[in-house]
């Protein structure tokens, strides 16, 4: 673990950019060598688009030093997860099955990336079709290793993002999260991440793995740096009929508003008595409430029903909603899957339609269990890890049928969930925390986010990589 | 609670081989175990004497037309 890499945050080098005291050539040729160092083990991306990333930080250093400064994320370089559209480019979500496949338009949120001058660097490795459990070997690119440890799983889906925001690859990267796919890489890299209110942020261009549960969001090193990249990304979009058209908060702006006064409820039952967490994360999300109370927030402890219920639901959701997608391609093409993918996607064909809709019904339940608790409360705090980041080559076929899924509930209910680091296992491996809001109040979670980070302290710790 | 089945193994391989996916044998018995893993969370999903009102997620709403309610 080492305390400094010579890569800014997004808004350090936006600030420095806009002051024509960074370049953006020279800040994208710090990441590039990075990305040549280091990627050949860590494996976050897939391909690097070295040679159009500088002629792209040299246009844009050209159009700031004219004055034509788009915002904060003009000249940044930013990862791209590889299941979005992105044209003259395959979008493969690493498999075989989309090898080939080629879209003729960008998704929405690589053109809202685009339009504000970010600099793409590559595409990100994910798990096959972006359904998490653990890495696979079997796909058609290698897993990403943690940057952390290289023999621990990076967790997934988006385990590129997490893996290459973390070494210093980009600035920020893409995600996108069905069932945790965004927050649990943040939170076994160490990094911020959120998954915005469903229907937030554009999912056009995103290949489906769950129709009711897909979202797309920002995966970066602080949670001010999400919120930039929020921004950006945020908006409505009539060709996701999932998006909503309801005006975007100014994120940014209210970040250091600070948590006086705010009532935040802590989730602690999800890793006590429903599932026992080891006592270093319970230690680390109970030393993040005296934090907040210590800032002025007001706690306390909330009890929503058990892990298990929620788990149920998300386990027959999900890989209904998967199977449905991908049934075509697993009648016809079953051998370019690779095992753990379509064994996955396999369960669902075992779900009914019964099983189906009474797990919609029992979501319906737990929405307005939330629901209810966050009319007495601002915020809520959960870990976002119940067991330590896994072997990489942890061998389980099935292994969200053992461990809960502690990221699901918040996909159930749709509501915006920033991840943050919370602390650190013994053996130096970060731990992270779930701040979840309201409906639409990204902004109240981003900016308890940032005081928390601003006051812990916990970033100013990197994976030694050397 | 209402009862799931008696007979998840005849449901087992119905359903497989409805899918028309060529599953070979080894992976049969891994996705076996798990499904019965499943099914254990599928009883979790119902409700004794649930509501008739309780709707299935997520609801769709046609939105009203631009220009307001009084295009209808």
């Amino acid at each position: 673990m080492i305390v400094d890499r010579g890569i800014p945050t997004i808004a350090q080098a936006a600030r420095q950019i806009k002051a024509g005291l960074l370049s953006p050539v020279t800040l994208v040729e710090n990441c590039l060598n990075r990305i040549e160092k280091y990627d050949p083990v860590i494996n976050a991306f897939h391909t690097v688009f070295s040679e159009q990333a500088i002629i792209d930080a040299k246009q844009a250093e050209k159009e700031i030093e004219g004055g034509k400064y788009r915002g904060p994320l003009h000249g940044i370089p930013i990862g791209l997860k590889d299941v979005f559209y992105l044209k003259n480019h395959k979008t493969t979500a690493n498999s075989r099955v989309m090898a080939e496949f080629e879209a003729e338009e960008d998704a929405t949120v690589i053109t809202r990336l685009r339009e504000a001058g970010s600099i793409f660097m590559g595409q990100l490795n994910t798990y096959e079709f972006t359904f998490g459990g653990r890495p696979t070997f079997d796909a058609l690119y290698p897993p990403a290793r943690n940057p952390w440890n290289i023999d621990r799983s990076t967790g997934g889906s988006s385990s590129g993002s997490g893996a290459a925001v973390a070494a210093g690859g980009c600035l920020g990267a893409l995600g996108s999260d069905a069932g945790g796919s965004i927050r649990t890489p943040s939170a076994f890299c160490g990094i911020a991440g959120m998954k915005a209110t469903f229907g937030r942020v554009s999912a056009f261009g995103d290949l489906p793995l769950s129709f009711s549960f897909d979202c797309v969001g920002p995966m970066t090193w602080t949670s001010e740096d999400s919120a930039l990249m929020l921004q950006v990304l945020a908006g409505y979009d009539e060709r996701d009929p999932g998006s909503v058209d309801i005006p975007v908060a100014d994120y940014v702006s209210q970040l250091d508003k600070g948590v006086q006064g705010l009532k935040i409820g802590f989730i602690r039952h999800f890793f006590t008595t429903d599932f026992a967490a080891p006592s270093v994360i319970t230690q680390a999300i109970d030393a993040m409430r005296t934090t907040l109370e210590d800032m002025g927030a007001i706690v306390d402890e909330v009890q929503v029903s058990p892990l298990i219920d929620w788990h149920a639901v998300g386990r027959i959701i999900l890989p209904a909603e998967a199977y449905a997608i991908h049934e075509e391609n697993l009648q016809n093409r079953w051998e370019d899957f690779g095992p753990l993918a379509r064994n996955r996607m396999m369960l669902g064909s075992l779900v009914r339609a019964v099983d189906y809709i009474q797990a919609q019904r029992r979501r319906t339940e737990l929405l307005g269990e939330i629901e209810a608790t966050l009319r007495n409360h601002d915020i809520l705090i959960t870990t976002a890890m119940l067991t330590p980041q896994p072997p990489l080559d942890d061998k389980a076929p099935f292994p969200f049928l053992d461990v809960p899924m502690i990221a699901v509930p918040f996909n159930l209910t749709l509501h915006p969930v920033q991840t943050v680091r919370a602390g650190f296992f013994e053996d130096g491996m970060p731990i992270g925390a779930q701040i979840v809001g309201r409906h639409w109040e990204e902004a109240t979670v981003l900016r308890v986010a940032h005081a928390f980070e601003k006051k812990a302290g916990l970033l100013k710790q990197y994976p030694n990589l050397d | 609670m209402p009862k799931y089945t008696d007979n998840n193994d005849l449901i087992f391989e119905s359903m497989i081989q409805a899918s028309k996916v060529p599953v070979s044998t080894e992976e049969k018995k891994a996705l076996y175990d798990a499904y019965n893993s499943l099914m254990e969370l599928a009883s979790k999903t119902r409700q004794s004497n649930r509501a008739w009102d309780v709707r299935m997620l997520p609801i769709f709403t046609p939105k009203i037309p631009k220009g307001g309610s009084d295009d209808c």
